[in-house]
């Protein structure tokens, strides 16, 4: 190659007839000094336009060091580390780029501008998997930040329910508190709408157990429980749906539970109802011979007049049926007319144990040590890092959607700088392939890559400024 | 300009500006990337929030040197050109700067943070219990 340099080195003295240098410039140097002097000055109001982003930042982290700590950790560092080294990568080529336009290398330059663009396509790509994973989370910017899962990825439930295949995907209504749709896993209820992140741990159980006459109804009485988990909803039948169906012969798939709750004890689905009439603590069995029914409004009709057929039988009760909000939610599952009523699901909801910081005045008062009163200590504090694991296990601070306010602020920019890159990059190497670049005009190139540049500058410092908060 | 031709590492100016040797390409590109390793790796070490910021920004501070030393032949290039990326840089620290500055004046006033509560009985106070 160096020698193909010097070659090139000598041939081009005295030659100065580029057909693209423009009539109101003295030569060749005249016209490139003036470009670059006008991609400097460009260059120099790109600092200064990012600058406001990076006060923002600035200011901000200032004030709120605990959001920065805390909402980092939903940065990918892995992926912004492969960005950088792909943008420094990409930097490299374009200055080699300029190198080969400057000494007439035209496939060398044709390569490193490919390479250029290739690295630039592969940063947005990266970065489109970052911005999908963050919309699918709800890692978002201003009121959009409601996340799936907090930062150390321990699943949260939205103030909507509205969490696509997290963890547990258990739909809880939002009014009643029961659950409705969904896969079981570990789960939580969101014990208060309006409260963001008060939330109970839910255990879903099956229940085994069989129907014991008492008192002229049958009781409940478990035999035994085991713990549920990875299990769907029927997506055909739906909640309340399945018992009775004419389809329904033999045992049905343990995985696919349906509920019968309180709060919901009328239920129309896929063309199918039966009936749940539950007064209190107690729930009346469907009629056997319900539906099937096309139609929405017709199962109605006919649940309408059944109604009352229902309340004047008011012997056939079968179970109990306790729904209480976060201390227990008692559903029962499909195929208990299979089973003869010996399974039930039980979710065992436990209450948030994450201490709910009390402002009290006088709690850091010195007290005094009375006469024969032990002092006592604890054993051991957290270390750094249990804090630290606690910390990021735990709901977002007030405001961390501020950080990604910021966060995408400042990458969106930079990635519409690298998209732009990307274009002026493709008319170069659509110039460079009809052979434009010569020694005496190689401007575009040397402009396009100091601007290519200064998108990696700035990348090198959102990098630690995003990704590597310690 | 002339003086630079029998370079034999072709860090010259050829015809109307300077190009960029090999050597000097692959070194740069290759310490930025050592550097962008070792600035995550010193994100593992704890040395306090201040400290491993410092370090975070000082090995970025180098990578940005070189690549507009280097990159951006602005070592090579006519010194206005420093002057004005210079100017550029020193604008954006003031707007900082100055802004850092002002805003702890309002802190007592402006500024709701449960941590630094106004001490004049000027807004809602914290309930207690």
């Amino acid at each position: 190659m160096s020698e193909q340099a010097h070659a090139a080195h000598g041939d081009d003295h005295g030659h100065h007839g580029s057909p693209f240098i423009q009539h109101h410039y003295d030569d060749a140097q005249h016209q490139f000094d003036s470009g670059k002097l006008g991609i400097w000055l460009f260059l120099a109001q790109e600092v200064l336009f990012f600058s406001a982003l990076f006060v923002a930042y600035v200011l901000y982290r200032h004030h709120h060091p605990e959001i920065y700590a805390y909402a980092h950790k939903y940065l990918d560092v892995k992926m912004g580390a492969i960005n950088t080294a792909v943008l420094i990568f990409s930097s490299l080529t374009a200055a080699w780029a300029v190198r080969a336009a400057q000494l007439r290398q035209k496939k060398l330059l044709v390569a490193c501008l490919a390479v250029t663009i290739m690295c630039a396509c592969g940063f947005l790509v990266v970065k489109y998997f970052e911005y999908t994973h963050k919309v699918h989370e709800k890692i978002l910017f201003g009121r959009y930040f409601d996340p799936c899962v907090s930062s150390g990825g321990t699943p949260l439930i939205t103030k909507g329910n509205e969490c696509p295949g997290s963890k547990s995907s258990v739909n809880w209504s939002k009014t009643t508190g029961v659950p409705e749709s969904g896969c079981f896993g570990d789960v939580a209820l969101d014990l208060d709408a309006s409260e963001p992140y008060v939330q109970a741990d839910c255990k879903v159980y099956e229940v085994s157990g069989t129907e014991v006459p008492k008192d002229g109804k049958l009781a409940f009485v478990e035999k035994a429980r085991k713990e549920i988990k990875g299990r769907c909803f029927d997506p055909v039948f739906g909640p309340g749906g399945g018992v009775g169906h004419p389809a329904d012969k033999g045992p049905r798939p343990l995985d696919y539970p349906c509920w019968k709750t309180n709060a919901n004890p009328l239920v129309c689905k896929g063309g199918w109802y039966f009936t749940w009439h539950c007064t209190g603590g107690t729930c009346e069995k469907p009629f056997g011979a319900e539906g099937p029914f096309a139609t929405e409004s017709a199962c109605s009709d006919q649940r309408r007049g059944k109604t009352g057929v229902l309340s004047a039988q008011g012997t056939s009760v079968v179970s109990e049926c306790t729904t209480s909000g976060a201390s227990g939610v008692l559903v029962e599952y499909g195929d208990h007319h299979i089973r003869k009523g010996d399974v039930r699901i039980v979710a065992d909801c436990k209450a948030p144990t994450a201490a709910v910081a009390v402002v009290d005045p006088l709690a850091d008062r010195e007290q005094q040590l009375q006469l024969g009163q032990k002092a006592t200590t604890t054993h051991h504090g957290l270390t750094h890092a249990e804090e630290k694991a606690q910390l990021y296990a735990g709901p977002p601070p007030p405001h961390t959607n501020m950080f990604f306010t910021i966060y995408f602020a400042m990458t969106g920019l930079h990635g519409i700088h690298v998209l732009v890159g990307v274009f002026v990059f493709i008319w170069l190497l659509i110039r460079a392939t009809k052979g434009h670049f010569t020694p005496d005009y190689f401007g575009p190139v040397d402009f396009a890559a100091l601007y290519w540049h200064i998108v990696d500058l700035i990348w090198i410092f959102l990098f630690p400024l995003l990704y590597l908060i310690h | 300009m002339a003086t630079a031709h029998h370079d034999d590492a072709h860090d010259d100016h050829h015809g109307i500006a300077h190009t960029a040797s090999v050597k000097v390409l692959l070194g740069t590109g290759g310490a930025l990337m050592m550097l962008t390793l070792v600035t995550v790796l010193a994100t593992k070490v704890d040395f306090g929030t201040n400290i491993n910021l410092a370090v975070a920004m000082f090995i970025a501070v180098i990578k940005a040197t070189l690549v507009v030393l280097f990159f951006m032949h602005l070592k090579y290039d006519k010194i206005f050109h420093t002057v004005i990326f210079l100017s550029a840089i020193l604008a954006a620290s003031l707007f900082v700067g100055f802004t850092l500055m002002d805003s702890g004046q309002y802190q007592n006033s402006n500024i709701w943070d449960v941590d630094h509560p106004p001490s004049a009985p000027s807004g809602p106070r914290p309930t207690a219990g």
